[in-house]
């Protein structure tokens, strides 16, 4: 465990000084230039346009940031030679996945919640004092965040064993799969042949569906999300992430780093 | 065994049991999902739907970034005075579809499509299209059955359906007790210069958007304006009975006593009597461009 929080807190570090968080004024600008502009372009909506335009911002930058960096955690250690040096000392391959994916998402955490104060922050100049359901939006901010875990899990596992480019195809391209997950359950309008009917709703259950982080729509209109869906997110998350891990973990164990 | 090998082995049996946890999980989300309409239709038949899955999961944006067009179409088209709003409707289509929880794009959509042109485009049927979209997917908003009401009472001269939509959302617990009142007397008097009034009045003081304010606030001083004309008219019709001829002047109805002082219109310029006897707008008020620009377009436009 001392291992695994070394190696998290290292990779936060580095992530720092590679000027990750310097995605925070482009935030910080699009906000502001948001505020200001809003009230002027739209009617009616400005506390809405406010949310839903933070919240994607903090979705898009957050998957950006979860990818291309998920993607290169372990690939450039392998790259630079550093992995080896690190191997060499008593900490387990899969201490060293996790302590990296920890790192990455401590990373995404400390940079979700920086968004997230600026949201309100934009928030509170076209609309003060703020409402009750405007703390909705941290449920939103909160299940982004769980989003971005488990596609952090899967850069990683895909950076395990193929080249970083593919691994970035793969994950983006499993990343817009998942967020149809939901349509090939509802395709039989289509008029699809049962046997085919079954094998995709079997695959949009092994997908990693996305669109159960996605309650936007429903913030964004001061609509409250149930408790109990959170929750279930949250353990979908964890579960999904921890058994991509755990792929991630025995491919990493037995790949020839020679 | 080695410890590798011994995780290969364990591997496939736990991501079994972990995808089975996964199935059961998604499945009761969906459940939940369902339960609490945070799941949207997934026919695929409107081009709005198009945009609603090419924008992924933003579509929250993107139906927002669509309103604020229609918002811009709309300004655009009336600063240069044109009066084809062919776009309007496209654009308020996948707005709503991308976003059907998309509040003022009911509302205000559905004004900029009902009312007479050159105000909107005089489509009182592609407002009421919308605001039946709006409704089914936000069955628990009554203002948007007001909404409705209006459109057939003011633009589609529908005096039952709009009764029925005021009855309608009268049935929502949340809903203001003057929908019964409209239904009834809808129901009973069809259009009457005072529920013309009151529902003007009501747009005005639910209203936050300024644009929207000083259109309802000019409708209401021309209801106004023609409340008090019906009024000076049967002072004199009342005159004409006393005296046996028609007043010519407002002055006439003072001295006779009929009124306390010339009456003076809501922009503050005095009523005058027309060639015919009749009551008429000073010339000198600006509310009587106002009052002919309406004539010229069927009568009261909606709000």
């Amino acid at each position: 465990m001392r291992n695994i929080w070394t190696v998290a807190t290292n990779t936060f570090r580095e992530a720092v000084r590679d000027r990750v968080l310097y995605n925070l004024v482009f935030f910080a600008l699009l906000m502001m230039g948001a505020a200001i502009l809003v009230g002027q372009v739209s009617i009616g909506i400005e506390d809405s346009v406010i949310v839903s335009l933070g919240l994607t911002a903090i979705s898009v930058i957050g998957i950006f940031i979860a990818v291309f960096i998920g993607v290169g955690l372990v690939s450039k250690e392998i790259d630079k030679r550093t992995l080896y040096a690190l191997l060499a000392k008593p900490v387990q391959r899969w201490e060293f996945l996790l302590g990296k994916y920890g790192g990455l998402v401590l990373t995404l955490t400390v940079n979700t919640a920086a968004m997230a104060v600026g949201l309100y922050v934009a928030l509170w100049t076209v609309k003060h004092p703020l409402e009750r359901s405007d703390w909705y939006v941290l449920v939103a901010v909160y299940l982004i965040l769980l989003k971005l875990a488990l596609i952090v899990a899967l850069a990683m596992l895909f950076s395990c064993f193929t080249t970083p480019f593919l691994a970035i195809l793969f994950t983006a391209g499993l990343y817009v799969a998942g967020v149809f997950a939901e349509d090939l359950r509802t395709m039989q309008a289509v008029g699809l042949a049962p046997e085919t009917m079954k094998l995709l709703r079997g695959i949009s259950y092994l997908l990693p569906n996305f669109e159960n982080f996605n309650v936007m729509g429903a913030v964004a209109h001061s609509r409250g999300v149930p408790a109990s869906l959170v929750w279930q997110d949250t353990w979908y998350a964890l579960l999904y992430a921890s058994l991509v891990l755990a792929t991630a973990a025995v491919v990493f164990s037995r790949r020839n780093l020679k | 065994m080695t410890g590798k090998n011994m995780a290969v082995w364990w591997l496939p049996v736990l991501l079994l049991a972990g995808f089975t946890g996964v199935w059961h999980l998604q499945e009761s989300i969906d459940q939940q999902k369902n339960a609490t309409q945070l799941e949207q239709d997934q026919l695929m038949l409107l081009s709005g739907k198009l945009v609603q899955k090419l924008s992924l999961e933003y579509a929250p944006l993107m139906g927002a970034i669509y309103w604020t067009r229609v918002v811009q179409y709309f300004g655009e088209k009336h600063r240069l005075h044109q009066t084809n709003l062919e776009l309007l409707w496209p654009l308020l289509d996948i707005a709503t579809t991308v976003d059907p929880h998309l509040m003022p794009a009911y509302r205000f959509g559905s004004m900029f499509l009902s009312d007479h042109p050159p105000r909107g485009e005089g489509r009182p049927d592609l407002a009421v299209q919308l605001l039946e979209r709006g409704i089914r997917a936000n069955p628990e908003q009554w203002r948007l059955y007001q909404d409705l009401g209006n459109v057939y009472y003011f633009d589609a001269k529908d005096y039952p359906k709009a009764s029925a939509a005021f009855a309608e959302g009268s049935k929502n617990p949340k809903a203001m007790i003057w929908m019964k009142v409209m239904a009834a007397k809808i129901a009973a008097e069809g259009e009457s210069p005072e529920t013309s009034y009151f529902l003007w009045q009501q747009v005005y003081q639910s209203t936050t958007d300024p644009m929207v304010k000083k259109n309802a606030g000019e409708h209401i001083r021309l209801m106004q304006v023609e409340l008090d004309l019906k009024a000076i008219n049967r002072l004199s019709d009342d005159f004409q009975k006393q005296t046996g001829h028609r007043a010519a002047r407002i002055n006439e109805l003072v001295q006779a006593g009929l009124l306390n002082g010339v009456p003076l219109d809501p922009d503050g310029f005095p009523y005058a009597l027309g060639d015919d006897g009749k009551a008429e707008l000073n010339l000198d008020s600006p509310l009587l461009e106002k009052q002919l620009l309406e004539k010229q377009f069927s009568g009261p436009s909606s709000p």
